[in-house]
């Protein structure tokens, strides 16, 4: 049997094995790229580098919200020891070995645990060789004193991480304060990564798309255990992580920490605005918290609990979320409502009868600024009756909805019942009631002027929330036009938003003006007036005291003002809640604020002494 | 003893000085492309930046150099040596190479197996140099009988030979060499001893019926082979879909993928065969041609459908083994790796030195400067590299073979035909793990692979090879 020709065979399996691995690394290497894909998967890394966030600056430049070097404690089981000494590492740390092996468990169960969005099944990717902080956001001190015997410790390792720090301890309600992102965040905007923090409320939160700043990302050649081994084709594609711009903030820190000063131990709120720009100076919410008490997690969960329950509500914005009755400052423009529709003239005097609504005894009421002086109830239940029945229909009834409809446009053009588009989260709107309002509570044409007559002082249904107060002062201060209150002057140094640059004229007519501000300037330095308290040497202030009927319990005290009379600096509103008559708790403490922020001084020690020691809470 | 040798040496190099002239060149520089070629791809997937040099012998390149003054020298040594002492001392080196095989069973196991002799990294595999052993003494076994006449005798003793080192093997355990020996068949094959005896036996049997030969147990090796390669080619296509990127869109189900690429096989075989065939041989060859694609096409249908017919279950396991399951970090985390290194090459790679799934310090792939040391060279040097690679490997075999078929001595052409399919078998199987074609067992790419036994062996193996062939004149057969 000859067999030579059986070398060809072996000489076509050869072949046949060499052009097929030909083929096939052909198309494995060159026409299909999903192993290169995985290849990228497998030894290519993108790390987010997150950058410091925007600080804020107050009004003359002081920084108010810095960043601070924190340090996380890192663990990464991969490279730890064998023999890792449980109890020495937990005499380190300061610890108890009962809680560093709970901590462990902590991790391994829950900082990887994942819920699929797809399957909704939550599993945990814990993995060996990933870096988890074992303890987060230690103080330089604290990693100081461990930091020299973590080489005992294979495995932990510190790692930089940047925290907000508040020079001064004032101003809580309106910065806001970080904590980290939750799931559904980060499912939301790719932006964040588990750890990451967000801004939880106040500016933080409003200008959190600023302040974040942009990632910087830095692609990384991997290795099987997850070790960094050198920078992706030499950091060509890596981008660098850019700070956050600061905020300049239209806030004086001296004047917000001299208010918050003023209202301890006292609730209720200040509100104060430079009328001409429409920044807010100060705003105080009390009682307030330490913005230091929410720095970093572990403070957060210590201080939080605490303090949401705290039945005086620290938390709570006052300001910007408390909707009150605004009480007699609301008579301010129901004058120029008035004057404006012509159904009164500056000289139209009204008798302060009482047979209709109740009043304190003070003279009749010859002209408006003498109204506005008295605050006489009667006088504006006159004058707003005039503003609802026009006598455009014969019966009451028809006509009331038809008045309160124009009534309605005049109050929210002075920015009452509608929401401002203040730069913060928590504003509230406050309630301004339209005819389609009382339609619901009375049905159509069953109510006239004398079923919601309540309104003409403040009373009644509407609301205004103290920051409306303000920029009533600011409107009246501007004799006609508000801009939007807002905290931020300048972010970076691009200016503020285009909305806090735009006048808002309310329907009033300028000249329309002059009485009700002549009023204001008598209440606070004629004989007679409500609210002599906040009269100051040398500076004619404008103002209006309220007393806020509150079946709960004392009558709220209420006083906005504005100064001086002619440019004005300073717009404010002082809610202070059960304090009764507004002359007498409201007044000086927009007096000593109104004078701290013109004279940058105190003349009256004994005024500011008093309020100081008083107790009103 | 040294005075003795050099006096050998001496000795030989008066009787024959026509060595050098008589030396395959052409078999002799591939193998030298492939050492230095080896070399630099072990410099750069065992590259340590705290030694850079090359000759640092601390560092996996180092050794490697020096394994190859080794295995050069041992190379000299072979040239040195008559050629008549491999027959004539072939049962004592079968035997020792046996006893070495024995006793690396009681060395303590390395990696779960018990394959090493001697100490740390200057110990030996056995298991290597057995496959020399046994090519010489299958060689001089089949050099010594009349294979016309084959009987049942032969083909018994010719498997035991083979079967005694495969099984002490099978018990390290090695399951790569052990596959490599099954290279050998087709060395037996080439020289007609095939199981056609017992086939024949067998069919015999039967009442009325008395064959001669018969064609299935003559070609029973190859074909064998042929259904293996066939049926692994067809699942893994059964679940695919072939899409042709110059006609997006165009998807056909990958078994007609198979069943094309055996029609366009035939149909070129056809042509090719036609245009070098005699007339005479045309009908047979024509015949030849459609039985083979008919039968093939059977195989794989059998195989596809029978695949698809299978329960989950026992689909799983098949494709788990064939690495078609995709669980990358898990079972299939090896094969996934190289693959992607492999892939992720493109035409003409990322630059020597700049592997980033298949590089050291990286460790996606594992043992990437041994078992798969093809995919830091495929990833670097890409679609380009890896061609050259193949092509060099396939002179390098057509080469032999070449060399086996001038060989007056049966001795010598059975010992060129065990080199050839030694090398072939793991060429094959170190690159078809790298590419998803064949299981995951580690054996060594010839020259290439890190690993003193590896080079010593494969370069013996090749330097006696030349020594038979220089000499293959002087041989009385």
């Amino acid at each position: 049997m000859n067999t030579d020709a059986r070398r060809y065979v072996i000489i076509v399996f050869f072949l046949l094995v060499g052009s097929i691995y030909t083929i096939r690394l052909f198309y494995m290497q060159v026409i299909d790229d999903s192993w290169t894909l995985r290849a990228q998967e497998i030894a290519e890394k993108r790390q987010q580098i997150t950058p410091p966030r925007g600080v804020f600056f107050d009004r003359r430049g002081k920084k108010i919200v810095a960043n601070k070097t924190y340090f996380n404690l890192m663990m990464r089981e991969a490279n730890m020891s064998e023999k890792f000494d449980t109890n020495a590492f937990a005499k380190l740390i300061g610890w108890s070995p009962m809680k560093v092996k709970s901590r462990f468990w902590e991790i391994k169960l829950g900082e990887g645990r994942y819920k699929n969005p797809h399957t909704g099944k939550t599993t945990s990717n814990y993995q060996k060789i990933r870096s988890y902080p074992f303890v987060k956001e230690m103080s330089m001190e604290e990693m100081a004193n461990i930091a020299p015997y973590l080489h005992n410790f294979p495995g932990f390792y510190e790692e930089i991480t940047s925290m907000r720090s508040y020079p001064y301890a004032n101003a809580a309600n309106i910065l806001g304060y970080l904590s980290e992102v939750n799931g559904e965040e980060i499912t939301k905007d790719h932006f964040y990564r588990a750890g990451d923090n967000i801004g939880r409320a106040g500016l933080e939160r409003f200008y959190e798309n600023e302040l974040r700043g942009i990632k910087g990302i830095h692609y990384v050649v991997t290795s099987a255990l997850n070790n960094e081994i050198e920078p992706y084709a030499n950091g060509e594609y890596d981008t660098v992580a850019k700070q956050g711009p600061a905020l300049h903030l239209g806030v004086d820190i001296v004047l917000q920490a001299y208010g918050e000063k003023l209202m301890k131990n006292k609730r209720g709120c200040i509100v104060a605005i430079e009328p001409s720009t429409g920044e807010v100076l100060a705003l105080v919410s009390a009682p307030t918290f330490d913005p230091n008490l929410f720095v970093g997690k572990r403070s957060i969960s210590k201080n939080y609990s605490k303090l949401i329950t705290d039945p005086a509500k620290p938390l709570y914005p006052r300001p910007l979320s408390a909707e009150y009755p605004p009480g007699s400052t609301f008579k301010l423009i129901q004058a120029l409502t008035a004057l404006q529709e012509g159904v009164i003239r500056p000289e139209t005097g009204f008798p302060c009868t009482k047979s209709m609504v109740g009043c304190h005894n003070h003279p009749h009421a010859r002209n408006v600024a003498e109204a506005v002086q008295y605050s006489c109830n009667p006088y504006f239940y006159y004058t707003v009756k005039k503003i609802i029945q026009q006598g455009k229909r014969k019966k009451v009834t028809e006509d009331a909805p038809i008045g309160l409809a124009k009534w309605t446009k005049y109050m929210k053009s002075f920015g009452f019942g509608v929401r401002l588009e203040t730069d913060i989260t928590g504003i509230r709107s406050g309630l301004i009631p339209d005819p389609a309002y009382y339609d619901k509570w009375y049905g159509h044409n069953a109510w006239a002027f004398s079923t919601i007559r309540s309104n003409s002082i403040g009373q009644g249904e509407v609301k205004a929330t103290p920051l409306q107060l303000a920029n009533l002062a600011a409107i009246l201060a501007n004799r006609g036009w508000y801009i939007t209150p807002h905290f931020v002057k300048s972010i970076g140094s691009k200016g503020p938003k285009d909305i806090y640059k735009q006048k808002h004229y309310t329907l009033i007519n300028r000249k329309h003006f002059d009485p009700v501000i002549e009023g204001m300037r008598r209440v606070v330095n004629e004989k007679g007036g409500t609210g002599s308290q906040a009269r100051i040497k040398d500076i004619i202030v404008c103002g209006k005291t309220g007393t806020v009927q509150n079946p709960q319990g004392e009558d709220h005290s209420v006083f906005i003002a504005f100064a001086p009379m002619y440019k004005p600096k300073i717009a404010i509103a002082i809610f202070i809640e059960n304090a009764g008559f507004g002359g007498t708790w409201a007044a000086p403490i927009a007096n000593l604020m109104m004078e701290k922020y013109l004279k940058k001084k105190i003349t009256d020690k004994e005024k500011e002494k008093h309020i100081l020691e008083s107790d009103l809470d | 003893m040294f005075f003795a040798l050099k006096i050998f040496i001496l000795e030989n190099m008066k009787r024959d000085e026509s060595i050098i002239g008589n030396i395959d060149w052409g078999l002799f520089i591939v193998f030298l492309v492939m050492i230095f070629m080896g070399v630099a791809n072990v410099y750069s997937a065992a590259f340590n930046p705290k030694h850079p040099e090359l000759f640092d012998f601390s560092q996996k390149y180092g050794k490697q150099i020096m394994w190859v003054g080794i295995s050069l020298f041992l190379g000299l040594m072979v040239f040195l040596i008559e050629a008549s002492i491999y027959r004539k001392f072939a049962i004592p080196i079968y035997l020792f190479c046996l006893v070495l095989l024995v006793i690396v069973l009681f060395m303590p196991s390395v990696n779960g197996a018990h394959a090493w002799l001697g100490i740390g990294s200057l110990g030996i595999q056995p298991a290597e140099f057995a496959k020399i052993g046994t090519a010489i003494a299958l060689a001089s076994y089949i050099n010594s009988i009349n294979v016309k006449q084959q009987n049942v005798n032969t083909v018994v003793v010719a498997n035991i030979i083979l079967l005694i080192p495969m099984a002490l093997i099978l018990l390290q355990p090695d399951a790569g060499t052990f596959v490599v020996f099954t290279g050998f068949l087709f060395v037996m094959y080439r020289e007609g001893i095939t199981y056609d005896p017992i086939v024949l036996h067998l069919v015999n049997l039967i009442p009325g019926v008395r064959f001669k030969s018969t064609w299935v147990g003559s070609h029973f090796i190859p074909i064998l082979f042929v259904v293996v390669f066939l049926s692994i080619i067809t699942l893994l296509m059964s679940d695919n879909t072939i899409h042709f990127f110059l006609f997006p869109g165009v998807d056909i189900p990958g078994f007609y993928g198979v069943i094309g690429a055996l029609m366009s096989m035939g149909i070129i075989t056809y042509f090719l065969l036609r245009f070098f065939a005699s007339k005479r041989e045309r009908n047979r060859i024509t015949m030849i041609v459609v039985i083979g694609f008919v039968l093939c096409s059977l195989i794989a249908s059998i195989v596809n459908f029978g695949f698809q017919g299978l329960k989950k279950h026992q689909k799983d396991r098949i494709e788990l083994f064939l690495g078609l399951i995709k669980d990358p970090n898990g079972l299939d985390y090896n094969r996934n790796r190289a693959m992607a290194a492999v892939g992720s090459g493109g035409f003409f790679g990322k630059g020597y030195g700049n592997a980033s799934v298949a590089s050291v310090e990286s460790n996606h792939v594992p043992e990437s400067e041994t078992d798969f040391i093809f995919c830091p060279l495929a990833e670097e040097w890409g679609f380009f590299g890896s061609f050259v690679l193949i092509c060099l490997f396939m002179f390098m075999l057509f080469r032999i073979v070449q060399i086996a078929e001038r060989q007056k001595s049966r001795f010598n052409r059975v010992y060129a035909y065990c080199v050839a399919m030694i090398l072939f078998y793991h060429f094959a199987v170190n690159i078809g793990m790298d590419i998803g074609f064949a299981p995951v067992i580690g054996i060594p790419l010839p020259f290439f692979s890190y690993g003193g036994s590896s080079m010593m062996s494969f370069s013996v193996m090749m330097f006696v090879l030349l020594k038979l062939d220089s000499q293959r004149g002087d041989v009385l057969g």
